[in-house]
């Protein structure tokens, strides 16, 4: 693992309006991730992973503090260029998958590299290799509704990583899936770390995840109860 | 482009959806092209037989006349120029007795030889004793009268006397022009001119090709676009009552597709968050949208040739037959009328539908841009 931090999150707050209150989802979060981490954001629902997901993935902004990622901060970011930010140095895998359903595997997978305009031959090879990660070359022309849920979750780790992001952020990427396939994806998102140095971040409280997991910060509350690096029982 | 390219993806990809919405606004778009071309052609029609039958290139009127007031005939005639390039033509009020019944009319004295309108006057070249008049066929019909029947006709002179006498219908002739056939009864200039006393006068007179221009003192030049006016603003008039039938087609075509838009934008609110995810901005997504509902014109085009082109072009060769009660409208209806479709009708059409398509699909659509992308992901109502 490289230290270098891509991710540095200092005094990070966030509050969202409830009627006429407010409710604090994250409080005074500090972490740093660095290149090639394979980390999880554990803890019970309400805890604030997924919204601490959403401002390091620059789809929220924090209330207070400062989320700096890429060395750019979340909060001074224009739509445009968080826009570019998430098409450049993020993927994201979500818990139901978030396909589009008209597309077909290799056009899914093939999108985030669209909105790139990088040119055909490129692109084609770049999804082809994405999903021989993936396992899935033989589903190319397949759309959703004809996959199971393991062979959706793996295309959308497949568009994840396609573009080569820095990082990855999972969002109960198992939630929706047996154990047989939980545990597929997870080698596979363990050996795309391990090979393509992609930082890896879960938001999770599957047992399953947590046992590949190098790195498990526990939240609860919105607040970081525990950092700690682990031992993955799996690997 | 990128974005035109996954519009239409999108749209093809809803499948049922899209081509009924497809299929109403394909329908308008072949209703106001057919419509507007029917009536163009219509248009173009009436003004040709109009032009032939009635008011050649303009017409020199005399001063007094007023082709609305009966009663300036008397008054209204003189001398006819003598320029080259126009036809004289005396106009008298008369009246006739078929059956026994009165009917007054206009009468109308025009050369016999005369080449300028497309008037069968050769019928009117004298011969024998009797006075020949020809009619159209709506007045014989009006009149009851047939070629070579009989039938009283009355007249003043130009001291106002009543005199009459017998005239023989010696042609009934068919147009689709109503001023040269309603209330009407041709006779030859010369005759007329000597039964009323007035020779060499006329009330007005037909330009043809060679006239020069220039109106003598006592008389007004009326363009052929004067002349034609009335019908100019009959067909526009026409064109606004077939405007109504079809805006109302294409508004609930629209509102197939803004509904559609709506209900898009509560449906496919996590597709939102993904592209927003993915890496589009707001504004990408909005285009995406609009152009996906835009689109929907480009198909509707697509679909409306296929079926459109073929039926139009057969209606443009082969016409369509007209009913008899048309006759009564008060400009020229052929029995058929042949659609005409110009580039001009066709680019407007395209154009107008296509921009109210984009219109109503870009309303619904910015609502995207109130959407914060996290309640999107999460499938939130807006």
């Amino acid at each position: 693992m490289n230290t270098d931090p891509i991710i540095s999150l200092s005094h990070l707050t966030k509050h969202f309006p409830v009627g006429k209150g407010q409710f604090t989802a994250l409080r005074d979060i500090n972490l740093t991730f660095g290149t090639g981490e394979f980390a999880g954001l554990v803890g019970p629902s309400g805890s604030g992973k997924t919204t601490l997901l959403n401002i390091i993935g620059s789809l929220d902004v924090p209330s207070e503090g400062e989320a700096l990622v890429m060395g750019r901060s979340v909060s001074s970011l224009t739509h445009k260029e968080s826009a570019q930010l998430r098409n450049q140095h993020i993927g994201f895998i979500f818990q139901v998958f978030n396909l589009l359903p008209v597309y077909t595997v290799y056009e899914n997978v093939e999108f985030a590299l669209l909105l790139q305009r990088m040119d055909a031959a490129a692109r084609k090879k770049a999804v082809l290799d994405a999903l021989e990660w993936v396992g899935l070359t033989d589903k190319i022309n397949s759309k959703p509704p004809q996959l199971s849920g393991g062979e959706s979750q793996r295309v959308a780790i497949a568009r994840a990583i396609v573009k080569r992001p820095a990082i990855v952020l999972a969002d109960e990427p198992t939630a929706n899936l047996d154990a047989k396939n939980s545990h597929h994806i997870l080698q596979t998102m363990q050996r795309i770390n391990k090979e393509l140095k992609t930082t890896f971040i879960f938001s999770t409280h599957d047992e399953k995840v947590m046992q590949y997991l190098e790195r498990m910060i526990n939240l609860a509350d919105g607040q970081v109860v525990r950092d700690e690096l682990v031992q993955p029982v799996k690997s | 482009m990128l974005t035109f390219k996954l519009a239409l993806k999108n749209l093809l990809g809803a499948g049922l959806r899209t081509w009924l919405n497809v299929a109403v606004l394909s329908f308008a778009f072949v209703l106001i092209i057919f419509y507007n071309g029917m009536i163009d052609g219509w248009n173009e029609q009436a003004r040709r037989d109009t032009i032939e039958w009635d008011v050649g290139q303009g017409q020199l009127w005399h001063t007094d006349y007023d082709p609305y007031d009966p009663f300036t005939l008397q008054e209204a005639h003189g001398m006819a120029p003598a320029e080259a390039g126009l036809m004289p033509v005396l106009i008298v009020q008369a009246t006739i007795y078929p059956e026994g019944r009165m009917m007054p009319v206009r009468l109308k004295g025009i050369p016999a030889r005369q080449q300028t309108l497309a008037l069968p006057t050769e019928a009117l070249v004298p011969a024998g004793d009797e006075t020949r008049i020809i009619l159209g066929k709506r007045m014989a019909k009006s009149a009851g009268l047939a070629e070579g029947d009989r039938v009283l006709l009355r007249w003043r002179d130009q001291h106002g006397t009543f005199d009459a006498r017998e005239v023989v219908i010696a042609q009934v002739f068919d147009t689709n022009v109503p001023n040269v056939d309603a209330g009407q009864v041709w006779i030859d200039l010369a005759v007329l001119q000597e039964m009323t006393g007035m020779p060499g006068e006329a009330t007005m007179l037909v330009a043809d090709q060679t006239y020069a221009g220039s109106a003598p003192e006592g008389w007004a030049f009326q363009t052929q676009d004067q002349l034609l006016t009335e019908i100019d603003t009959v067909i526009q008039s026409k064109k606004v009552g077939g405007s109504i039938t079809y805006l109302m087609l294409l508004l609930i075509a629209l509102l197939a597709i803004f509904d559609t838009q709506v209900l898009s934008i509560f449906r496919r609110q996590r597709e939102i968050g993904t592209y927003i995810a993915l890496g589009m901005t707001r504004r990408e997504v909005i285009a995406l949208f609009t152009v996906e509902g835009g689109a929907n014109s480009l198909l509707a085009m697509a679909v409306g040739a296929v079926y459109g082109i073929p039926l139009m072009a057969w209606l443009a060769q082969a016409g369509i037959p007209m009913p008899a009660a048309t006759d009564n409208v008060g400009l020229a209806v052929a029995e058929k009328i042949f659609p005409v479709y110009g580039l001009g009708l066709v680019l407007g059409t395209v154009a107008l539908v296509t921009v109210a398509a984009t219109i109503v699909s870009y309303m619904p659509a910015r609502k995207i841009a109130y959407l914060r992308p996290t309640d999107a992901l999460k499938g939130k109502i807006l």
